[in-house]
């Protein structure tokens, strides 16, 4: 693990050095330099633990042990969990925008449907390519993409060109989260628990050294941020990719939450302060959107976390959004208004939120919009005045 | 019921279920099973591998006829060797690292492919009870040929075909250095200095046959040793071994001696009685006396360790750890024992026997997977390319189990302990992380979990499974799941 870390360092510490090589082509006119980042936060990201609607009546019945006391008041009632002031200093200054009831078309609880289904940009089966790969070949230019991390998520797979990808690590490491999960499950097995526990512990040891060195660990405050800096990287590149996909894991929390999202939302803040570090004069135009697959159940569940649920927070930033807004309607948090009685009632599609960022950020015609790129959409107007 | 039965045939008794092979199985899983027991259910084409014959005429070929006909100086001493002959040597290497890398590879291909996966793992456990590893110059290119033409073809044949096919393969007799043993009585071994070799004689007792404990004696191993001489591999080395080599040695019989090094010259890479170095006069083996012909007294003796009743106890229970628990039940083994006995050492009914043993069809996993038959399981369930990604040495090098390369000639451990460490799980994660990522989509982690697991997968699993925050930490789970990880 040491030596994954102290490769990933080095790696970005020559990243601007090596970024040159995928894509090699002539600028892109057309962009006028304008930049997207889509962050996909897997294992959906509890919304009303990010974003609280502070002054909705019925928010303390459901879910009172799960409200951050210190959060920021930003506007409309709404308040921003404490970690993440560097967030709240961009709404502040309207470079960023939330819509706090979002999800896509999607209704069921599974992961995998929802982030394929999200991913490839369709309501009910899964096709093998995803939204942005068919968008590429549509492009109203040349663009180009770029995917941190060691996988092509979905997203991006496809038959569409002008794609490269980079990854942080040279060996993939198992997240926190996947570990207690083992660890979980071989509560019945004792070799593999024993086993997996020492493994665990002789990790710690050799990664709490990183951790302090670097914040980069698993967990750590700088968790996120080596994924986010390297696609700044690559944007910022004179002839950089237009577009960027990163995966962020580690959103599921089933269980004291509390612990759990404040080392996240600590992590995703840091991930975006050095993506607009690393950026430079590129973040004036640049939107990033970041979502998840859906959001968690308004009620707090036996262990002090969420559940699968349906309405969930997608976050706009950057120097390209019109910031400093709510946006969409506000469903309330009274029971007869949730999904099922359990979940956030979503009041935008996610397909409004891709199709408006696609046609106004970089300029794609609504008419592939509504037919190859999101199959069956044209009743989904795309959300205007994004940027 | 028929399911899970079916699930177990596939992943206990065979090597991890391809897509179907629960299904197919279900039906009648005993059945699925002994329709394995056939001899071409284990055959391996040999393609681009190289045989026996054709490793040694491969190095010959490279060496040239030098070594052999070279005069040497007075003394025995090899002289140094020159650049060219480093070079010679270096090249020789390196083809027998790329011949290794082709039999991992086929074997590999092997076991992650054939319907008939019972038969294989069969086979592994032979070839694991007659170790001939790839640790050394002289064997690297031998163990994959070895397994080829001594195990395969006998594995569904008697016991005592097996054993003396494997005892004989020129691969054992230079693994276990038979090949170098020189009766210390004979006219060579006071020229030479040189004598006896008790290695494979006492492996064959301790291993292979009777198992350590069961009463055989110093004196037995030391007579078997000696019925062993004789028996040696055709090569140049072994030419001048016999002093058959140089045009300077000793007078007299030089028609006879030029006689057997033109034969030895032909059928390099052959085993071959050489009487000149078997130890003369009748042996006692167990306190039996051997008194025949001097090239049948080893095998003779061969067929009756074949034929004890502890080597069928020693078997049984070997069979049993592998197939019921690292500690079985008596009643099992007794059961195998009974099996070996009636049958005379007739594997093909043994096989039967291990199918029929109610004690290996438990609900519970007792067997932990050892790195290849994970690997293998996991390149069955999904497909080579995502279970071994670029290198299969790497893989399988930093699971700590490269095929051929059994750390001694016992093989490699069959139990829990011995794969379950700290660090070997840590190293099973991140293999599971980087197959997660290689494995095409198409599939949900659950559909995975069903197809490669069926009934064995317990509610708990499948709830993990299915309730991981991505796809590719559900496949990671269901890799790294104690069913997985079991058999």
């Amino acid at each position: 693990m040491s030596y994954a870390l102290n490769r990933r360092s080095l790696l970005l510490a020559g990243c601007a050095a090596t970024l040159v090589t995928p894509i090699a082509r002539a600028a892109t006119p057309h962009s006028q330099g304008r930049k997207l980042i889509v962050v996909i936060l897997r294992g959906a990201m509890d919304g009303l633990a990010a974003l609280p609607k502070a002054d909705d009546p019925d928010i303390h019945a459901h879910r009172s042990a799960l409200i951050d006391a210190n959060a920021i008041g930003l506007s409309d009632g709404f308040a921003l969990h404490s970690a993440m002031p560097g967030l709240a200093a961009m709404y502040a200054s309207r470079e960023a925008a939330f819509i706090p009831a979002f999800a896509g078309p999607y209704r069921e609880r599974s992961h995998f449907e929802a982030q394929d289904l999200l991913e490839c940009g369709r309501v009910s089966s899964v096709s093998a390519d995803g939204w942005l790969n068919r968008a590429l070949q549509q492009a109203p230019a040349a663009y180009s993409a770029v995917s941190i991390g060691p996988a092509q998520p979905l997203i991006l797979r496809g038959a569409g060109a002008n794609i490269s990808s980079w990854s942080p690590e040279v060996l993939p490491e198992a997240s926190d989260d996947t570990l207690a999960r083992l660890l979980d499950l071989y509560e019945s097995d004792p070799v593999l628990k024993s086993a997996l526990m020492s493994a665990v512990d002789a990790d710690r040891v050799a990664g709490s050294m990183q951790m302090e060195a670097s914040g980069a660990g698993r967990g750590g405050p700088a968790q996120y941020a080596p994924q986010l800096q390297a696609a700044g990287k690559f944007l910022s590149q004179p002839d950089g990719p237009e577009i960027a996909v990163v995966s962020l894991e580690g959103w599921d929390t089933h269980n004291q939450q509390n612990q759990a999202l404040q080392q996240r939302f600590t992590a995703l803040d840091n991930a975006f302060g050095a993506l607009k570090g690393s950026l430079g004069e590129t973040w004036k135009k640049t939107a990033l959107v970041a979502v998840s697959e859906f959001g968690r159940t308004v009620r707090v569940n036996g262990s002090q976390g969420t559940d699968h649920g349906t309405g969930g927070l997608a976050i706009l930033a950057g120097g390209a959004i019109r910031g400093g807004r709510m946006l969409g309607d506000w469903p309330t948090l009274k029971p007869s208004a949730l999904f099922e009685n359990r979940d956030l009632m979503p009041t935008v599609d996610a397909r409004a939120v891709f199709k408006g960022l696609l046609r106004d950020q970089l300029g794609w015609a609504a008419s592939d919009l509504d037919r190859a790129i999101f199959p069956d959409s044209a009743a989904i107007r795309p959300l205007t005045g994004l940027v | 019921m028929t399911r899970l039965m079916g699930a177990i045939a596939a992943t206990r008794f065979g090597l991890g279920a391809r897509p179907g092979e629960i299904e197919a199985a279900a039906s009648d899983p005993r059945g699925w099973l002994r329709a394995q027991i056939r001899p071409d259910a284990v055959r391996l084409p040999g393609g681009e591998l190289l045989s026996t014959r054709q490793v040694f005429d491969a190095r010959q070929a490279l060496a040239g006829e030098e070594a052999m006909s070279a005069p040497r100086a007075s003394g025995e001493q090899a002289a140094p060797p020159g650049e060219a002959q480093r070079m010679i040597q270096q090249q020789v290497q390196r083809e027998s690292r790329e011949g290794l890398q082709r039999e991992i590879e086929a074997r590999s291909r092997q076991a992650a492919t054939t319907p008939d996966s019972f038969a294989e793992r069969w086979l592994r456990f032979w070839s694991n009870h007659f170790t001939v590893a790839a640790r050394s110059a002289q064997t690297i290119g031998l163990a994959g040929p070895f397994e080829r033409e001594a195990i395969r073809p006998n594995v569904f044949g008697s016991f005592s075909t097996l054993l003396a096919a494997a005892s004989f393969h020129p691969g054992m007799l230079i693994y276990l250095d038979a090949a170098r043993s020189i009766g210390p009585s004979t006219a060579i071994a006071a020229r030479r200095n040189a004598g006896l070799n008790e290695n494979l004689a006492r492996e064959i007792l301790e291993l292979h046959t009777l198992g350590v404990g069961a009463g055989y004696t110093q004196a037995d191993i030391v007579e078997f040793a000696k019925a062993l001489t004789g028996w040696t591999v055709a090569s140049p080395q072994t030419a001048r071994l016999a002093g058959l080599g140089g045009s300077r040695q000793g007078g007299g019989q030089g028609g006879e001696r030029q006689k057997i090094a033109a034969q030895l010259r032909g059928q390099t890479g052959e085993t071959v009685f050489i009487a000149q170095l078997h130890e003369p006069g009748p042996r006692t083996v167990l306190a039996k006396s051997y008194v025949g012909a001097e090239d049948q007294q080893a095998g003779a003796i061969l067929d009756d360790l074949a034929r004890h009743p502890a080597t069928g106890r020693h078997i049984a229970l070997k069979l049993a750890r592998h197939f019921v628990s690292d500690t079985p039940p008596p009643s099992a083994i007794a059961r195998l024992e009974t099996a070996f006995a009636k049958s005379g050492g007739d594997l093909a009914a043994l096989a039967r026997a291990v199918v029929d043993l109610d004690e290996a069809w438990g609900e519970t996993q007792p067997k932990f997977k050892s790195p290849e038959e994970l690997l293998i399981s996991a390149a069955r369930a999904t497909s080579p390319q995502a279970a071994f990604g670029g290198g299969q040495r790497q893989v399988y090098t930093s699971l700590a189990q490269q095929p051929f390369g059994a750390p001694s000639p016992a093989g490699w451990p069959d139990d829990t302990a011995s794969w379950s460490g700290a660090d070997a799980i840590k190293k099973r994660i991140e293999w599971a992380n980087a197959v997660a990522r290689r494995m095409v989509r198409g599939e949900t982690p659950t559909q995975f979990l069903n197809r490669s697991l069926g009934d064995i997968a317990s509610e708990k699993t499948r709830l993990a499974v299915a309730r991981a925050e991505s796809a590719e930490q559900g496949f990671v789970i269901a890799l790294m799941s104690p069913e997985f990880q079991r058999r």
